[in-house]
């Protein structure tokens, strides 16, 4: 069966026939797209076949109509979606770029001065917190140990050496941000004055859910946790990086019940 | 296809301008920053202390071995002269503009006699302070910013549960009080 010259169209007045398929030898000799007109006087297509044309053209008709504000929807929706999202990200996943990073820790000495960067003036403001003035302290976090493995409530820690040249220091874990209990009966926090060090002033704390001999600084188990370590009147809170700082060393000496 | 990719880098560089919009516009409109928590701690020009667990207004203690307490102040009318005792470890204290910007900080090794006696004033009130200084306020550190607004965070420093109520008291007898001015 030869093709139609034309495509074929279905005819409004007669939908059940295919008379748009017309060539020079007149209706019914050709073939259009997929379907063959059949010889006249008999039903045309078989209904079903019939429906679905229509539904393909229907839906032709609802793409052109709608392709663009499907596109303007596309295009905010990618805007706003990924706009919001990836600011509620780094607000939560940086408190700004002047880091200082020293193995595991990490301080941000200018995020709450004039100086800091838009994104430190934007995670303080949302985060709502009162810093540390320069002149009162310095506070380092520590979120991995020293091979960069997360900090857990399941392992055990050993936070060893010196800090660097400071007044006092304290030193505690914090569980979604919250510091821990102050009247709790477990050593939640330590301190200069209250820990126990070797003859040359070094000192090493066991940081851990169960207790330890020694210095004990006992977390939540089985919850990850960030270390916090706040050094008060230190020169390194001015640091411009010619003070050699040395901070102690945070590694993990074992997991679970081993 | 081509509309398809090109409504989607539109979409990309719209994400890019709004997050850039939001990160730089926040500070401004933020409601949760550290000013606005301390203008809902009370009445301005008094130090409030903090309490260990997050209050209505969402600030707490953010060290068990510090005792904090905080002071809006609006230097408009007056300067303010924030006071304390000594008799304790340590206390440290920073002024902070209402963007919550440092402004000033000190502590009680960099202060005179271990006192703490520091004058927030405006750059105006600064010079016609300096100009006639009465003798009482001979002693006192005078700071100058340009914001009016701000607050003050006082620190105290108790290493062991026995010093807790001397940081305490230290804390309530802290003064944040406008000076009596012309």
């Amino acid at each position: 069966m030869p093709a139609c010259a034309a495509a074929w169209t279905r005819t409004r007045q007669n939908p059940e026939l295919c008379g748009d398929c017309v060539d020079k030898a007149g209706p019914a000799r050709c073939a259009c797209g997929t379907f063959a007109c059949p010889k006249i006087g008999q039903p045309p297509f078989s209904r079903k076949a019939n429906n679905a044309n229509a539904a393909t053209k229907q839906q032709i008709g609802f793409h052109r109509l709608f392709r663009l504000p499907l596109l303007v929807a596309l295009s905010l929706a990618i805007a706003f979606g990924l706009g919001i999202w990836s600011t509620l990200v780094a607000l939560e996943a940086t408190i700004g770029f002047g880091a200082i990073r020293l193995g595991a820790w990490e301080a941000f000495p200018q995020a709450q001065t004039a100086d800091a960067d838009p994104y430190a003036k934007a995670h303080r403001a949302n985060g709502g917190r009162l810093l540390l003035g320069s002149a009162e302290g310095l506070r380092f976090y520590a979120k991995v140990d020293d091979e960069g493995q997360p900090l857990s409530g399941n392992c055990t820690y050993t936070v060893s050496g010196q800090t660097p040249p400071t007044r006092l220091w304290t030193l505690f874990a914090e569980i979604n941000g919250l510091p821990p209990r102050v009247d709790s009966p477990r050593p939640m926090a330590i301190n200069s004055r209250s820990v126990l060090r070797r003859a040359d002033g070094t000192f090493a704390i066991s940081v851990s859910a169960t207790a330890e001999p020694g210095n004990w600084l006992a977390v939540e188990g089985g919850r990850p946790f960030r270390l916090v370590l706040t050094l008060l009147d230190t020169p390194t809170a001015g640091s411009s990086g010619l003070i050699d700082l040395t901070m102690p060393k945070l590694e993990r000496t074992g997991c679970g019940n081993a | 296809m081509l509309k398809v990719l090109l409504a989607i880098v539109t979409g990309l560089v719209g994400a890019a301008l709004l997050h850039l919009i939001i990160i730089l516009a926040l500070p401004s409109f933020s409601e949760r920053d550290a000013y606005s928590k301390v203008l809902g701690e009370g009445q301005p020009f008094r130090f409030h202390a903090l309490g260990g667990r997050k209050d209505a207004t969402g600030l707490a203690k953010e060290d068990p071995f510090l005792e904090v307490a905080v002071c809006a102040f609006d230097l408009t009318e007056a300067p303010v002269r924030l006071s304390a005792g000594s008799g304790v470890p340590f206390w440290s204290l920073a002024t902070f503009d209402a963007a919550s910007n440092e402004t000033f900080s000190i502590n009680d090794r960099t202060s005179a006699g271990g006192m703490l006696d520091v004058i927030v004033a405006t750059p105006v009130q600064a010079t016609a302070l300096r100009k006639a200084m009465p003798s009482s306020l001979m002693q006192s550190i005078i700071v100058e910013t340009a914001e009016p607004q701000g607050y003050a965070v006082l620190r105290v420093l108790s290493p062991q549960r026995s010093f807790r109520p001397m940081a305490t008291q230290f804390l309530a007898e802290a003064d944040c009080g406008q000076m009596a001015w012309q």
